[in-house]
């Protein structure tokens, strides 16, 4: 790297001995005379889709008003702190889940659609969707950013067979889509995410990993040499910004080896990769605490979170929960398993909560990383004992950079698709289109506002 | 609960101006009878009214014949929810009716409403477009009526959906519409209430098209007297009372509503046909019909052999008793597959 007088660039990278990192937003990366402009300036905005799947026992979800959020319903409680930068929507509808002539299947369609806005082809061979949403836009700034976009997800990536009733498991086990034919498999590793983000491209093998870590504490000793030279040209504000910067870096990375070394204890021949850790909390935090450091880097503006797959089975003995998650949500209305699964959302909504407040505590451009965010969390199913594809639920947290009020609840009309969310969110985006999926029209920002 | 191969009965999406009189509110209850022996399915409702009591009111309809519930337990995606009424968020028809006050007004003994509903609000209906549209999507090609009794404003719109004249070929057989006069005659208040839109209905819409004209309405009326007999199985009947609150009684209400719905499931055995033309709007609201070889309009003509048989058949479907509904599903033809490709790489 080379220091220089005028402008630090936006896109610049400490580099060394194979290790590539990111740079957060300084104020070096703006001339001097400009600053004060750079600092008015709209930071880039993101979009990110968080997907929990099996649907979410609604009664607890939908406050029984609208308007401004007050009070939230226990599974929402432990967004509470955050009721202000959340906007939840409404009465928002996928009819491209729906059987439609299909049968059974609503788990493998649901996820299918839920950002391609197509009804996909019922087959476990000659897999057929539609361009997701993330990768219209991914596609938009590929030159912008490092990486066009990240599929992040935390369980079961495999991409044949069939997981639900005919249907591919492409389609239960991938949000993003580049084209029709082609889905992108989450990366649910944390070495192979923090690899990808800080590697320089070649893929390591485990035993060449092995050896590196033999021999070195943190991929930040790699670029110490840069990061040094940067330092001394920063004042204390940016290098303030770095370090805390680099620290979360750090953590991650630690968080990282002592999952690995925690998974090598318990059980040598686990399926998962090493790198996985067994607590869905930790691998949650793990994985979305590298999301945060991406658009802090600026390294991509367009993340699908997968966080279990669609249809999973998944039992979550972190609370106490040894049945599977599936089989909980068809629950016949009896309340042991209506309770099981309320616990569930809860647990997976307070993970959320841990990351939003991760993204308000991330600072940007003078505001707060959150607030150059559209971050959607929801699920493909609302009623997941009848499999309903109606009143999705939908949490838009972040305020694009000002465009959308939020700390409200929005209820639309019904069948309201819910791809006007996507055409609407796209167009925030910068890609202006007249159609997508089954949309009827942009959902109102004029209602969101 | 049995799969069934093969397609089920026709699906009917039925638009309408309910509450503007009583005719739409009887084709509907023509339509539930239908729907209690298996002939119909009542696949998509919505009123062009905007006036969330016609809403309501037909929410009030579907839950009388509604039937008792399925027996609970088992797969919850054998117990629906009840399909959502579409409304019309804007139009020239937005005011309050005898018909709707009385009904949606009407009180118990204790005070309660009579014909309790869950629609206050706009959000508790459906934006018609999607509902109509996303209705189409889950049909049989060529196993759909569209039926409608009112004002063509929300038809037109759906049309305008991406698509949707393709999607409208391929799964619609037939649109019966009750509006107008024909060969021609007075302009009717359905053609009136959006001329525009009725324009551009009959010059765009891609399938056949029956026309349903008022002087069918006029000399096959609802005969009044049924209300009072045929209905008084019920304590109390929501048609007994929208009948009651649209007139003195006793009078003979015009269905051409009843008609169209009646044609569109059983096209045979009740009317008679015109020979096919183009049926054209005017400015003024009137309708005229202009035969020509190979065109894709008809209007229905009233057989006089057959005008018992009908009035008895209004009476007897409209007035039948709420019958439980089969729920029916249908397992599509499965394919057998070729070996699995390559999984795809991450970018």
């Amino acid at each position: 790297m080379t220091i220089m007088r005028k402008a630090l660039h936006r896109r610049s990278f400490l580099r060394g001995m194979g290790a590539v990192v990111g740079l957060p937003f300084l104020d070096a990366m703006v001339p001097a005379m400009a600053l004060g402009q750079a600092r008015a300036a709209r930071p880039p905005l993101r979009m990110v889709f968080a997907y929990v799947p099996n649907g979410i026992i609604m009664e607890q979800w939908n406050p029984a008003y609208e308007g401004k959020l007050g009070e939230l319903p226990r599974i929402l409680k432990p967004m509470e702190p955050h009721r202000d930068d959340i906007l939840q929507l409404g009465n928002l509808t996928h009819n491209t889940g729906r059987a439609l002539l299909d049968g059974a299947g609503d788990h493998g369609r649901c996820s299918g659609s839920y950002l391609t806005g197509v009804q996909v082809k019922k087959t476990t061979v000659d897999i057929k969707a539609g361009v997701s949403c993330d990768q219209i836009v991914a596609k938009h700034l590929a030159d912008q950013t490092r990486f066009p976009s990240l599929e992040i997800g935390m369980e079961d990536a495999r991409q044949a067979g069939d997981c639900d009733s005919g249907y591919s498991c492409a389609y239960t086990n991938n949000l993003a889509w580049k084209s029709e034919t082609q889905p992108l498999p989450p990366i649910l590793d944390p070495r192979a995410l923090f690899e990808r983000l800080f590697g320089n491209g070649v893929v390591l093998s485990p035993e060449t990993r092995a050896r590196q870590a033999d021999y070195r504490h943190s991929i930040l000793d790699f670029v110490s040499e840069d990061t040094h030279k940067l330092e001394a040209t920063l004042g204390p504000t940016d290098r303030r910004k770095l370090d805390e910067y680099l620290t979360s870096i750090r953590d991650v990375e630690g968080q990282i080896e002592r999952a690995e070394k925690t998974n090598a204890q318990i059980d040598p021949h686990m399926e998962k990769p090493y790198g996985i850790p067994a607590d869905f909390a930790e691998h949650f935090k793990l994985m979305t605490g590298m999301i945060t450091i991406a658009f802090q880097a600026d390294l991509t503006r367009v993340v699908t979170f997968l966080m279990t797959r669609e249809g999973t089975s998944r039992p979550y003995r972190e609370i106490g929960i040894s049945d599977g998650h599936h089989p909980c949500t068809h629950h016949q209305n009896k309340p042991d398993l209506i309770e099981k699964v309320t616990q569930i959302n809860t647990y997976h909504a307070t993970q959320m909560a841990g990351w939003v407040d991760q993204l308000k505590s991330a600072k940007e451009g003078g505001g707060r990383l959150l607030d150059n965010m559209m971050l959607v969390y929801g699920a493909g199913l609302s009623d997941g004992n009848r499999h309903l594809h109606e009143d999705l639920p939908t949490l838009l947290i972040g305020n694009a950079g000002g465009a959308i009020r939020t700390g409200r609840r929005v209820v639309y009309r019904k069948e309201t698709p819910m791809c006007n969310l996507h055409l609407a969110m796209m167009d925030r985006m910068g890609i202006h289109m007249e159609h997508f999926g089954d949309a009827t029209g942009q959902l109102s920002f004029a209602e969101l506002t | 609960m049995q799969f069934q191969q093969g397609k089920p009965a026709i699906g009917i999406v039925f638009d309408s101006d309910l509450g503007n009189g009583v005719d739409a509110a009887l084709a509907l209850a023509l339509l539930y009878g239908l729907e209690g022996k298996n002939e119909a399915r009542l696949v998509s409702n919505s009123t062009s009214r905007s006036n969330l009591k016609s809403a309501a009111f037909a929410e009030v309809l579907a839950r009388f014949y509604a039937g008792p519930p399925p027996a609970a337990g088992g797969f919850g995606g054998f117990q629906r929810p009840a399909s959502p009424i579409g409304m019309a968020g804007e139009g020239s028809l937005a005011g309050d009716t005898p018909v709707l006050k009385v009904v949606l007004e009407k009180k118990t003994a204790d005070g309660a409403p009579a014909w309790p509903h869950s629609i206050d609000k706009l959000n508790d209906t459906a934006d018609p477009v999607p509902l109509i549209r996303n209705a189409l999507t889950a049909q049989n090609d060529a196993n759909c009526m569209v039926t409608l009794a009112g004002p063509a404003t929300n038809l037109v719109k759906v049309m305008d959906l991406p698509g949707a004249l393709d999607l409208i070929s391929r799964k619609v057989k037939l649109l019966a519409i009750a509006a107008g006069s024909y060969p021609d005659g007075r302009a009717d208040v359905r053609i009136k209430a959006d001329v525009a839109a009725a324009k551009r209905l009959f010059a765009e819409w891609p399938t056949p098209i029956v026309a349903v004209g008022t002087e069918v309405g006029d000399a096959l009326p609802f005969p009044g007297s049924s209300i009072e007999k045929d209905f008084a199985w019920a304590p109390a009947h929501p048609i007994v009372d929208a009948y009651r609150a649209n007139g003195t009684m006793p009078y003979d209400a015009p269905v051409p509503s009843m008609a169209a719905v009646l044609y569109a499931v059983r096209p045979d055995g009740y009317f008679k046909l015109s020979a096919p033309g183009a049926i054209g709007v005017l400015e003024d609201g009137r309708t005229r019909f202009t035969p020509a070889a190979g065109g894709r309009h008809r209007y229905l003509v009233i057989d006089p052999a057959q005008k018992e048989k009908v009035i008895q058949a209004y009476v007897e479907l409209a007035s039948a008793k709420p019958a439980p509904r089969q729920t029916q599903r249908f397992r599509p033809n499965q394919k057998k597959e070729a070996a699995p490709p390559e999984p795809a790489k991450n970018q």
